[in-house]
């Protein structure tokens, strides 16, 4: 083990540089000779036969060089595949590149635009003349089963099922002293980053290069592969610099094997960028989750057993990814708790909306939320204190690693640490005493504290390290940055085990030509990239050292690596105290505080930046966002002005601190940071906007808790 | 459409259609791609310029619009050879940037705000920075960065 002189210290990043200068290189800077624009003709409908397209006006105008339908396309791009999850039941329902028959959401791709410019790209679309013969919309997972099918085979509009049982639950729920219900409902949101999606395809020769703004080199090119029936040898992918994914870059979107086929056909490169309504309408969306939750519980608040029923809001199509949320949710819905026996099933219903997918928590968010509010409810109900229910039922410290009763082992943490912490931070008996004071003067407040897990790491990543003839060493990754910062944390890891400076470390990553890897998702860099990094270092280190020379006189030495490794859990305690004004129905965060393990932290000043930032997206989705569809499935939150983002104006005082407890399954001790915000977030805000109304009588509200519908509950409960 | 337009003390002519946005000239037409286009209506801030000293968002703006006038994008902030401008350093220090596909915008608005705000509150900051969204770092480095900047730069 080397000296630690750079891990664990707070360095600002030095890739700044080139963002704050405005010299990043995103997808749609990216400029190459004789490039063509792309813009797609969208379905109007929900849910419509698709009859004949007429292309004739299109093509006729000047600067348009192609327009493609589905049928055009024909057998060279299949549908994406639809991914799978451990024993459960999936259909084959992938996203088709371009709609043939029928078309299943609102802002589905219908046909291909290709022209000099983006403008007359759009100025053709608009002539594009379809028939569509519109259909009965689905909109409800919960009632899907009996509306029309969406697809041939799959019976009850039923995309995904997956049930998993553990214990005598039965047993459970006879012996309980109180049982405890509820249904909930989690809006479905929208990742919204800043920049939107886009590629560009290039065929030169038999070789298909896509740049692509994605979270990682990797997925899209075994996705596009799948598609378009290219291998590595024939495809290659590049990952410039990404504005943001936040999940939503996960998987590729079908209109990037749709321009790859453009740009076979015309032999000129093709762009595709994204403009902010098409990301409203047909990036696939987060969350979106109904739920019937019951908890069997003893007099003295111990939680015997639980039950649950997850309607999944899945959209029309199944990606990658989409199954995963839901999953993930069922995974992780006994939470911080030791649950003897549980029992989960997901029902993912096909629906007329665009898919869902990962967005940053995918579904443990969903998981904190139904298992945290379901603890407050419980507390209530047996007339125990939220805090002092939790400790009761906390899986224990010293019994890591820990097999929940879904199935994951937990690796490590400290929960009552990270309650304790938080209640400190908060604190939280001044926050009492804060309630009760307004309280007594009419005022409504209300605390409320949220624990949460946060799956992270896994399967394995790449890293080769480099020592160039002058010295400098050169890390190559198959983990890909948008946003986290891996120039400085990769290079703070490499620093440390070959005893050189930051600074004579660089980064490069995001070219599937380079080396394989698995990329950049369920916070899983440091932990799984960051320990190949370590890996491979540690071995140049080790050579220098045999051969008694520095790291830096191994001039073209290369050490490569593949780290692999289960699953690590971060985990963590959040607490808010809100304040709902009476007049207005109005939600005031009036304190939030943050307390993540994510284990061995590299870099404390970028890791409180996820925290703080997750945080913020987690406060979105309590107080504004929710994408809304009407009773035809059109989404009628389709811009910035429709479907807010907090700003700056809004922020309330966030405090953070971390508790650590290493991970034992990685060299760096590292779990996951980038998503916790987001998941502990709404729990807490739940649960203390749930405290504020008690008074009231109101037992549950959903989010997010706008004006309209805290103002309404107050009023519906009298003066 | 000709038209001329002084961007960063440099003229750029173009030829453009009547349609074409300020965004799209600055970016596609003067080949200065510091500028980003998160939404095209208005609300993100990721094109905000200064227009005659004056932030706007470019993207609201035709680019006939400012023919004959005179622009100031994220390129000119700090000298290609030089070192950054203290709001830029001061949005590095504080980690105000993750993606860094907002920041152009930020620091476009913030650096007209400071010179018509030396001293700024906390709530006026927070306020200056209402028209600009983020999506990556929840904003509070952000306001750390204003507030360390507007020191440094009003520090005689």
């Amino acid at each position: 083990m080397s000296a630690e002189r750079w891990v664990g210290r707070p360095m600002p990043r030095r890739e700044d540089v080139r963002f704050l200068r405005g010299e990043a290189t995103y997808l749609d800077d990216i400029e190459l000779p004789d490039l063509l624009e792309a813009a797609f003709v969208r379905s109007p409908f929900a849910h419509a036969r698709l009859g004949a397209i007429d292309v004739e006006a299109a093509l006729a105008l000047p600067g348009v060089a192609a327009v493609l339908t589905g049928a055009d396309l024909g057998k060279r791009a299949r549908a994406l595949p639809a991914g799978a999850v451990d024993d459960g039941i999936v259909a084959d329902a992938g996203h088709p590149v371009l709609a043939r028959d029928r078309v299943r959401y609102a802002g589905e791709a219908v046909a291909l635009v290709v022209a000099e410019s983006r403008a007359v790209a759009e100025d053709a679309a608009e002539l594009v003349d379809v028939d569509y013969e519109p259909l009965q919309p689905v909109l409800d997972p919960r009632t899907a089963a009996g509306m029309p099918l969406l697809h041939d085979g799959v019976a009850d509009n039923r995309l995904v099922t997956w049930q998993r049982t553990h214990g005598d639950v039965e047993g459970a729920f006879a012996a309980a002293d109180r049982v405890v219900s509820q249904s909930f409902h989690i809006p479905r949101l929208v990742a919204a980053p800043i920049e939107t999606r886009g590629a560009i395809a290039r065929v030169e020769g038999d070789v298909l290069t896509v740049w692509c703004s994605a979270q990682d080199p990797h997925r899209p090119l075994a996705q596009l592969g799948v598609s378009l029936g290219r291998g590595p040898d024939s495809l290659r992918v590049v990952v410039p610099d990404v504005g943001g994914a936040f999940g939503s870059k996960g998987v590729v979107a079908p209109e990037v094997a749709a321009i790859a086929c453009a740009a076979e056909d015309l032999g000129r490169p093709v762009r595709w960028t994204e403009d902010r309504a098409e990301n409203f309408l047909a990036a696939y969306q987060g969350r979106g989750l109904d739920a019937d939750v019951e908890l069997a519980v003893s007099a003295e608040g111990r939680i015997l057993g639980l039950r649950a029923t997850l309607y999944a809001d899945l959209g029309a199509y199944l990606y990658a990814t989409t199954a995963v949320a839901p999953h993930t949710a069922a995974m992780l819905i006994t939470g911080a708790y030791d649950v003897a026996a549980a029992s989960v099933e997901v029902v993912g219903a096909a629906t007329t909306k665009v898919p869902t997918g990962p967005y940053r928590g995918a579904g443990r968010p969903e998981a904190a939320f139904l298992v945290e509010r379901m603890v407050d409810l419980a507390a209530r109900k047996l007339g125990l204190e939220p805090v002092e229910v939790r400790r009761r039922n906390f899986v224990r410290p010293d019994a890591f690693p820990y097999e929940t009763p879904m199935g994951w082992t937990y690796d490590s943490g400290d929960f009552e640490r990270c309650l304790d912490a938080v209640l400190e931070l908060a604190p939280l008996a001044g926050w009492l005493e804060l309630r009760d004071a307004a309280r007594a003067e009419g005022r409504v407040l209300g605390v409320g504290v949220g624990m949460y897990i946060e799956r992270a790491g896994g399967l394995w990543e790449s890293a080769v390290v480099r020592v160039e003839p002058d010295g400098r060493v050169v890390v190559r990754t198959g983990s890909s940055p948008h946003g986290q910062g891996h120039e400085t944390t990769f290079a703070q890891i490499a620093a440390d085990e070959l005893g050189v400076e930051p600074q004579a470390v660089e980064l490069r990553w995001g070219d599937s030509g380079e080396l394989p890897g698995v990329g950049t998702f369920a916070s899983r860099s440091v932990a799984m990239g960051g320990s190949a990094v370590a890996s491979a270092a540690r071995e140049l280190a080790e050579r220098a050292r045999d051969a008694g020379v520095s790291v830096t006189d191994l001039g073209g030495a290369e050490a490569e690596s593949r780290f692999s490794s289960g699953l690590v859990f971060a985990s963590g305690a959040y607490a808010a105290l809100v304040e709902i004004e009476r007049a207005t129905g109005r939600l005031l965060v009036l304190g939030l505080a943050a307390v993540d393990d994510s284990g061995r932290i590299v870099n404390p000043l970028l890791a409180e930046g996820q925290v703080l930032g997750a945080t913020v997206q987690g406060l979105g989705q309590c107080l504004v966002e929710e994408a809304v569809h009407d009773e035809e499935g059109q989404l009628r939150t389709a811009s910035f002005a429709d479907y807010s983002l907090l700003t700056a104006a809004e922020l309330p005082p966030v405090e953070s601190r971390f508790v650590e407890t290493p991970s034992p399954l990685n060299p760096l001790g590292a779990k996951g940071i980038g998503e916790g915000g987001a998941i502990a977030t709404p729990a807490a805000v739940a649960n203390a906007v749930a405290d504020a109304l008690a008074p009231f009588g109101v037992r549950h509200v959903d989010p997010p808790f706008t004006e309209a519908k805290l103002w309404s509950l107050l009023r519906e409960a009298g003066p | 459409m000709r038209i001329s337009v002084e961007i960063n003390g440099r003229s750029h002519e173009g030829e453009v259609e009547p349609r074409t946005l300020l965004s799209d000239f600055i970016r596609h037409g003067a080949g200065l791609h510091g500028t980003h286009v998160g939404c095209e209506h208005g609300v993100c801030g990721a094109c905000t310029v200064q227009l005659d000293g004056e932030p706007v968002r470019s993207c609201l703006m035709l680019a006939v619009q400012a023919d004959g006038r005179s622009l100031r994008t994220v390129e000119s902030l700090a000298p290609p050879e030089g070192g950054l401008h203290p709001l830029q350093a001061a949005f590095q220090e504080t980690h105000a940037l993750q993606c860094g596909f907002c920041t152009p915008g930020f620091l476009m608005s913030i650096e007209a705000f400071l010179r018509e705000h030396p001293q700024p509150t906390e709530h006026e900051i927070r306020e200056a920075l209402a028209g600009n969204l983020c999506r990556c770092t929840g904003y509070k480095a952000i306001i750390e960065a204003v507030e360390r900047a507007a020191e440094r730069l009003h520090r005689p």
